[in-house]
Parts: structure tokens; sequence; C-alpha cells
């Protein structure tokens, strides 16, 4: 849609709010989780699992966590999520 | 056409509608009816109910008395109807958690129509699991939603870890209508002519469908009370809207 580098720090900026990012836990073990700006995921050490953020949004599921042993998507986000 | 009366499912099986299905198999149905009628799902909600169900969310939020120190957590919230209300009345934060994206992306697209952004969360998750962290709210409300969740002990124990002590549970939901002359009116308008109104307006007469077979597969008033009690929320106690076509519960984590 519009040059990559532009494209990023949009959705950094309308990346997820930091008050939120307080009160997440992994679904799974209900530890803590790590922000990854880059990747947009939050990873959950204990579980070993990575949920993505599409479109600002966190999605908490486990079924749809990458295991983070596994090689992580080449474009995070984008049509990813097999629809 | 009385409802068929509700059978308890075999051990690893649950309700989705009349039909019995595998446990783990109910989230990705419930997700697609969700996904399926999202951007129609609050003129659905208009046409389905008259237009009531506005009545009865603000029910739930004279209920809630916001305050704005007051965290809310608002799950199955996706359209954002309680918790745009919530912060409207002066409300502090909202974080709305559902397990359907496309609900979520109505939700935040309405709160920014709105101006309402700021102070809303918007988090895809289950009611189940929750994603928070314990003693995180104030207020936990479900609406409409509760009805949808597979296994309905778990997620009220999720409402009372995520409350905090003195933090207040409210859930709106379907119940049984108490009226008799009603209820068989009701009978007929919820299986002849929602699943209509669904294929003519969302193009989904199955969505519809299931959602009056979930209806009916919604545990009662006094029974809904004893779930929520026994998952350790305390005070607990209800009240019938609409004759009991809806019912909202109450209690306390103390």
């Amino acid at each position: 849609m519009t040059d990559p580098t532009q494209d990023k720090a949009e959705r950094r900026r309308s990346g997820v709010d930091p008050k939120l990012l307080e009160i997440l836990v992994c679904p799974l073990t209900r530890g803590p989780l790590r922000y990854d700006p880059e990747a947009e995921e939050l990873i959950s050490e204990q579980a070993r699992l990575a949920y993505p953020i599409r479109d600002g949004i966190p999605i908490m599921l486990v079924d749809e966590a990458r295991p983070l042993d596994e090689e992580p998507p080449a474009r995070p986000g984008k049509g990813a999520d097999g629809q | 056409m009385s409802g068929r009366p509700p059978r308890p499912a075999p051990s690893g099986h649950t309700h989705f509608g009349f039909r019995t299905v595998a446990e783990s198999a109910k989230p990705a149905l419930v997700r697609g009816v969700f996904d399926s009628v999202a951007t129609r799902y609050d003129l659905m909600n208009d046409l389905m109910s008259l237009g009531v169900h506005r009545l009865w969310k603000a029910v739930l939020l004279d209920a809630l008395n916001p305050r704005p120190g007051m965290r809310l957590v608002d799950v199955a919230g996706g359209t954002g109807d309680v918790s745009l209300g919530f912060l409207a009345r002066g409300g502090g934060a909202a974080v709305i958690v559902d397990l359907t994206p496309a609900m979520l992306a109505v939700g935040r697209a309405r709160a920014g129509e709105r101006g309402l952004g700021a102070g809303l969360g918007f988090v895809c998750g289950d009611a189940e699991a929750l994603p928070l962290a314990d003693m995180t709210a104030d207020a936990y409300t479900i609406a409409f939603g509760l009805r949808n969740v597979t296994r309905i002990a778990r997620a009220l124990a999720e409402a009372r870890r995520v409350l905090k002590p003195g933090g207040r549970f409210l859930c709106l939901e379907f119940s049984r209508v108490v009226l008799p002359a009603l209820a068989g009116l009701y009978e007929r308008y919820s299986f002849a002519v929602l699943p209509r109104l669904g294929r003519w307006v969302a193009s989904d007469e199955g969505a519809y469908t299931y959602l009056a077979e979930s209806i009916r597969r919604f545990p009662p008033q006094e029974e809904l009370a004893a779930l929520i009690a026994g998952a350790g929320l305390e005070r607990v106690g209800y009240r019938n809207l609409s004759g009991g076509i809806a019912a909202l519960h109450s209690a306390w984590r103390l």
C-alpha cells in the first residue's frame, strides 16, 4: 500500500497501548509477556509462545500463537492468518 | 415446538445451539458465527430485540455506575456497546476482550467515530482463559456473551480472578421468560422470525438459528445464579428484564 518504512512506522504508532500491555499476561501460564515491536509479537517465555499483534490488537489465543522454536513468519501480520 | 429439553452433553462434548459438538470445536464454531455477522451485528440486535437491547444495556450501565477511577473488563464486548457507554458516562478505562477479531474491529471503528478511543483497549481472547493479570478490574461485564462460552464455570472463575476484592460482576444475558402469555409468542418469534431476519439482514440464517437455540440451552435465572455463587462470587442477585427475555445477574468479589 505504502512504502514499507512508513508502513512500519505507522504500525508502531498505532501499536498496542502501553497501559494495556501492563495488565496483559499469557493466557496459558498467566506469566509475563515481552513486547517485541519489530515482530509485533508478545512473547511468553514460560509457554514458549509468541502471540501475534494484528492491526494493533493482541491475539491472545494459544491456537493462534507461534511456538518459539519455529521460524518466525517472513512478514508478520500479513496473510498469516490463513483467511 | 417448545424447545427441546436441554440434556447434558456427553463428557468432552458441549452444545452448539441444539447440536452436540466436541468441546474443542465450539470456539471455532462461535467465532464463525460472529465473523459472519460482525458488520451487521448491531443492526441485527436492534431488529431482533426491537431496540430493547439498548434499554437492557442502559440498565446494565446504571448498575455499573461508572466512575473516573474505575477500570472495566468487558468480556465478549466486541462491538463496544457496554464499554463505550461506560466511557461516555465517565468511566475511567475499559478493556474489551472478544474471541472474534472482526467484532473488535467494528468496536474500534465505532470508538474512533465517537472520539472515545482513549482509555479503551482491545484484546482478542477467550473468556475461559483471560490474558489479564489477577485483580486488575474494578468491574467485569459480559453482555450476551456467556451463552457462547463452552465451559461457563471456567469463565466465571476467570471473572473472579481478574476482579479486585470489592469488584463488581455483571452479566446481561437472555434468560427464561417468566410470563406464560409472553412465552409462546416469544418462542414463535425466536424460532420462526429470528432466523428469517438473519437471512435477510445478515445473509446468515444459520447464525441466528444458532442464536435462538443457544438461548434455550442457557441456564435459567436461578441456575445461573448458583453457578456464579459456585465460582466464589458473593451477594449474587438478578433482575428480570422484559419479563425474563433477558436477566441481569450481579455479584461481587469480596
